[in-house]
């Protein structure tokens, strides 16, 4: 395989809030390939967006980057001036955001705003910016882009608006764009239409993709590769088809089981994971889900558990791993997903 | 302007075998919003449908397609511009003042957002007794036991009583949401897009507490959400709305496998299912266009601009549907419903 153009290592990120230090990302590592699409899911607060936003360098106050590397292609991001960075942000690395109603200047016309973030980069001769920009606008499916061009922000629907900051990342063609939740905000079809359009650009003009998502759905259909977060840290990684037929972290498999999916063939029970996500200002020790885990062991509370190989390109941070949890658990038969529920530690109090 | 013929009004659509009395029957009901210069915006527009007693009724449908504004209209919170809505064999839309008051306490809801709809200077005990105090129902000690009750129902510790919102989770907001939702012992529950506001491991929680609530206390859901993975989960039977229409009502499992209205079918097509080798070989029934305006709806039925299968020019921009049985239990507003297994995506 060729050299990663995005490596990722022991990326820490810390909030210095009145209430303590959060560790929003807390030791973060891992490669994006030239090509690749690469999914990022978590529920809210396990460091996702985060880690996204220290790729770009964008971590707001009273966030900083304490620690790690990010290179992008042979360069440590961490170490470039700023002004090194905002020549690299929008030209060699473009981010698209959840809410297309406030990533955009409601005062300038659409054309405009996506004409501007080439020129800013002399990427085009002025002259040729606004052919560019309706190109770019057809290129992304805006009907009647030429018409288009001269809309504002607010006579777009969310889509629109949506393919307009698609059009906007794409102006420089970079080589990778970062995803944070791109559809999050839109119908399920327009949901579906942008993501047939992330999978088109990907293939065409070749650029990666870092896709930041809590629906798993979206993942399944957009990603080759997975990195399942929890708690700012990565509990899982692997190739996409691995993650869902055989995830090996209990929080992955969990995860995956508590979903409601539209193709069911009969009406279960939901199995729900009990308790809630972590304070990150006192994450518990040992294994970050180790409050929350039905196959926790007495090592899961003391000891830290790092990514380890548990399959083809498929690692997992965890001292059980769902492997065992089949064998010696009886993970199959588990309806809730409830704390210690197989291994009967810690459990007193529950009535076995 | 081209003579359009509207739907006829208030077909029956009891369909043959159905044993449950309807708890809440809807004829009709408009809700037009004024929009300035004598236009408005036709959220809702000539809906008809029953609320069985005991059942879960999913409402879907893409945002502004007048779903939360139906909800609204059923538990009384906003007028209706016409049409009837009688609960219990009461007409609701006829009711004034004290009247309106006492049928109330039947009906309740349960809000998207867990922040927005508790008071934050409002202990949680004092927001779950709230429509006690508003019925003067229980007083002191018997007031504090029934919200102690009513938390340890939906799951909370009892002694959390006099803690305040900011102190609780969005999962736990929406239990106390909840809470405050039974205190009255309600038949019916309106839920307004109750979870798409959780995190996705905090969302089956609620969705199970959701059901368990159900059996226990006898009620009836209406349930409104855009997720149809969610809506298909937890209901009994699912409404599909577009444009302020009921384009297509059937049992969970009938809907899924044979919609009747192409609408549904595509908003079928277009939800990710969390299996890449499933997902990577679905193919997206792709609507042309957009959302037409609901201030001016489109003439006939209201989405032949952008379906697959409308004829353009022809009947469907001519006349209205009407919403019709087409299999036992499962009605659709389609000229060619027959049709509509056969829309597939265009191969690539």
């Amino acid at each position: 395989m060729a050299a990663p153009i995005l490596s990722v290592r022991d990326l820490h990120t810390q909030f210095f809030t009145d209430d303590g230090v959060v560790q929003a990302v807390d030791g973060v590592s891992f490669d994006l390939f030239p090509g690749e699409t690469l999914g990022i899911v978590g529920e809210s607060g396990c460091g996702k967006s985060m880690t996204a936003l220290s790729i770009m360098r964008l971590v707001p106050e009273p966030g900083r980057i304490t620690k790690g590397v990010v290179r992008f292609r042979d360069q440590d991001l961490l170490k470039k001036t700023p002004e090194e960075m905002r020549e690299i942000r929008g030209r060699d690395i473009a981010m698209i955001f959840q809410d297309p109603q406030s990533s955009l200047n409601p005062v300038l016309q659409t054309g405009y705003q996506v004409e501007e973030a080439m020129l800013v980069h002399d990427k085009v001769p002025k002259e040729r910016a606004p052919q560019r920009t309706i190109d770019l606008l057809k290129q992304v499916r805006i009907p009647a882009a030429e018409r288009r061009v001269k809309d504002f922000p607010h006579q777009m629907s969310g889509g629109m608006r949506q393919r307009a900051m698609i059009a906007m990342g794409l102006s420089n063609t970079p080589s990778l764009l970062i995803a944070d939740e791109p559809t999050t905000a839109l119908d399920v079809t327009v949901q579906a239409q942008i993501l047939e359009l992330l999978a088109d650009l990907n293939r065409e003009i070749d650029t990666s993709i870092v896709m930041i998502t809590h629906n798993l759905g979206v993942v399944a259909g957009l990603c080759t590769r997975v990195i399942v977060m929890y708690a700012g840290r990565i509990v899982e990684e692997g190739p996409v088809e691995r993650i869902f037929d055989n995830p090996q972290h209990p929080y992955t498999w969990a995860l995956l089981r508590s979903i409601p999916r539209i193709d069911a063939s009969r009406h279960d029970r939901l199995k729900s994971i009990e308790g809630l996500p972590p304070d990150l200002i006192k994450p518990p020790h040992g294994c970050r889900f180790h409050p929350r885990c039905p196959f926790r062991v007495e090592r899961c509370f003391t000891d830290d558990p790092v990514l380890e190989d548990v399959g083809p390109e498929q690692r997992a941070a965890c001292w059980v791993t769902m492997k065992r949890a089949y064998a010696e658990m009886g993970a199959r038969d588990l309806v809730d997903v409830s704390p210690g529920a197989a291994s009967g530690v810690h459990a007193a109090g529950k009535g076995g | 302007m081209r003579q359009v013929k509207v739907a006829e009004p208030a077909r029956r659509l009891e369909p043959a075998g159905s044993s449950a009395a309807p708890l809440v029957r809807v004829e009709n009901l408009v809700k037009h919003f004024g929009a300035g210069l004598g236009t408005s915006v036709k959220a809702v527009d000539g809906v008809s449908f029953d609320i069985r007693e005991g059942e879960t009724l999913g409402l879907v449908g893409e945002s502004g397609c007048g779903k939360s504004t139906l909800g609204r209209l059923i538990t009384q919170l906003i007028p209706a511009t016409s049409g009837s809505v009688s609960f219990d064999d009461v007409e609701l839309t006829k009711l004034r003042g004290e009247k309106l008051r006492q049928q109330r306490r039947q009906l309740q809801m349960i809000f998207q957002d867990p922040f927005g709809s508790l008071d934050p200077r409002m202990t949680v005990g004092d927001i779950i007794a709230e429509p006690l105090d508003n019925y003067g129902i229980v007083r002191g000690r018997a007031r504090t036991t029934r919200i102690q009750e009513l938390l340890r129902v939906v799951g909370l510790n009892p002694y959390f009583n006099n803690r305040y919102p900011h102190e609780f989770s969005g999962g736990q907001r929406q239990r106390i949401g909840i809470a405050r939702a039974l205190a009255l012992n309600p038949k019916l529950i309106v839920c307004d897009e109750p979870i798409s506001a959780l995190d996705v491991s905090i969302q089956a929680q609620v969705i199970n507490l959701l059901e368990d609530l159900q059996r226990e206390f006898e009620l009836t859901y209406l349930f409104i959400a855009h997720d149809l993975s969610v809506v298909r989960h937890i209901s009994d039977r699912v409404m599909v709305m577009y444009l302020g229409k009921i384009v297509e009502i059937a049992d969970g499992a009938d809907i899924y496998e044979s919609p009747k209205h192409p609408y549904t079918k595509a908003l079928l097509s277009a939800i990710p299912v969390p299996d890449p080798k499933i997902q990577q070989n679905r193919r997206l029934v792709e609507l042309s266009g957009e959302i037409p305006s609901p201030i001016n709806p489109p003439s006939g039925c209201r989405f032949h601009t952008r379906c697959p299968i409308a004829r353009v020019p022809g009947i469907c921009v001519d006349s209205e549907p009407p919403l019709e049985v087409k299999e036992p239990d499962h009605v659709a507003a389609c000229h060619f419903s027959d049709e509509v297994a056969l829309v597939t995506a265009p191969a690539e």
